[in-house]
């Protein structure tokens, strides 16, 4: 059993793939907004990459284990203590009943993940165990951890030893790590509604500097950045699509959508609402929608097109890297 | 006189208000202790309270009403006394 002493910013049990089948009824899939950090320190406890674990966001929480585990912390890089020793992350840790774990404030990125063998066994709501805080639902209370709350722990399958993940197998959430071209901007697809902006605008948004605002959380990443001009296609519409050039017929949003409400660049993501009046001109594909849970408030953001094939292959690559292929036994323990 | 840094512990937009049109939480020149609310940073659209830290004087805020922030950042000195 897991006790939470500190519950950090707001901290929450995830799980994937999230919440799926109920969204035409206002649930998003939630699920961690940094998928690969998370299928890794799942990877190093030894479960299933897809089990419930603790997503936490700019500030850790304070963990007392009831019993002895196995953990692992990954994500935005943060000074973390088992008791009062500091303790690695991207590695196995054993912890020794009674031991308290305390997290610090991320220096680089934004959410960070703490697996534990056997998974976080809250109950499961509609499906998934995955925490949707706005309507209360996931975890042990119903939304986010709260002071003093106790979470039961599932049994832990065999020990696979001590691992660590290959640096170069990490999602490089430090801008200095970010070396490969295609790390240096984030994937975005055109549509669902691209035909709805001017192809200045397209272009536009393709070579500007986009600034995160302090103001983005699960829901989506409110943009500063220039204005957009608009198509032929967003003034010749019916009125039933609305009067403003950015609005259309309620439509489903995809996750990853990059919304533009007015002048309001908005990327939904995973506590998006689901469906609304506001066109979707670009999508960003779910290979880089880890860059949109580790970003900043005032963070640069730039986007590079890609086509549906490009966002495929790159799914697959990261697919491949969430796996044991990632991990490389340690040769001492840590005590 | 030695001055206390106040640090933010978490990126965001740091408000000397509790909301706009309203008094400032402290002015400087203020005595202030340990839990005295000094300041808020809001983030992900929750607002965060900033605490003196410690028992003094509020010298001199070294941000602004509405400046961004990131986190680790030096808001304010607090002079701690002792000569």
């Amino acid at each position: 059993m897991l006790e939470i002493l500190k519950p950090g910013l707001e901290t929450t049990v995830q799980e994937l793939p999230g919440r799926i089948g109920h969204w035409e009824q206002g649930f998003p899939p939630s699920g961690p907004a940094d998928p690969w950090s998370f299928r890794l320190a799942n990877l190093l406890v030894g479960n299933d990459r897809d089990t419930a674990a603790l997503e936490w966001q700019f500030v850790g929480p304070a963990l007392r284990f009831h019993r002895d585990c196995t953990i692992a912390l990954t994500g935005a890089d943060m000074a973390v203590k088992l008791d009062d020793t500091p303790v690695p992350l991207w590695q196995t840790l054993r912890v020794r009943t009674g031991q308290v774990l305390t997290c610090g404030a991320a220096r680089t990125g934004a959410r960070g993940y703490i697996a534990i063998a056997g998974g976080v066994q809250t109950p499961a709501v509609l499906g998934s165990r995955a925490t949707f805080h706005m309507a209360g639902i996931g975890g042990g209370s119903g939304g986010a951890l709260k002071n003093g709350e106790r979470l039961p722990l599932g049994e832990a399958a065999s020990s696979r030893g001590l691992l660590q993940v290959a640096p170069a197998a990490r999602p490089p959430i430090d801008l200095k790590d970010r070396t490969r071209h295609e790390e240096q901007a984030i994937a975005a697809m055109l549509g669902p509604n691209d035909s709805w902006l001017h192809s200045d605008a397209i272009e536009m948004f393709f070579s500007s500097e986009w600034t995160v605002q302090a103001r983005s959380n699960r829901t989506g990443l409110r943009l500063t950045g220039p204005d957009f001009t608009f198509s032929e296609r967003a003034y010749s519409k019916r009125p039933e699509h609305g009067r403003d050039p950015s609005n259309i017929l309620d439509h489903g949003y995809p996750l990853g959508g990059i919304s533009i409400a007015g002048q309001t660049a908005i990327i939904l993501i995973h506590d998006a609402p689901s469906a609304g009046g506001f066109i979707i001109p670009f999508t960003v594909p779910r290979c880089d929608l880890w860059r949109l849970g580790q970003a900043r408030p005032n963070e640069k953001l730039r986007f590079r097109q890609v086509t549906m094939n490009d966002a495929s292959a790159a799914r697959r690559r990261l697919d491949e890297l969430c796996s044991h292929q990632s991990l490389v036994d340690l040769a001492r323990w840590i005590a | 006189m030695s001055d206390a840094e106040v640090r933010s512990e978490l990126p965001g937009t740091f408000y000397r208000s509790p909301a706009p049109g309203e008094p400032p939480f402290v002015e400087e020149g203020q005595a202030v202790k340990a839990d005295t609310v000094i300041g808020i940073i809001e983030l992900m659209k929750q607002f965060n309270d900033v605490t003196a830290g410690v028992a003094g004087v509020l010298r001199a805020f070294s941000v602004t009403d509405g400046d961004a922030v990131d986190a680790d950042v030096t808001l304010a000195l607090i002079a701690t006394g002792g000569s």
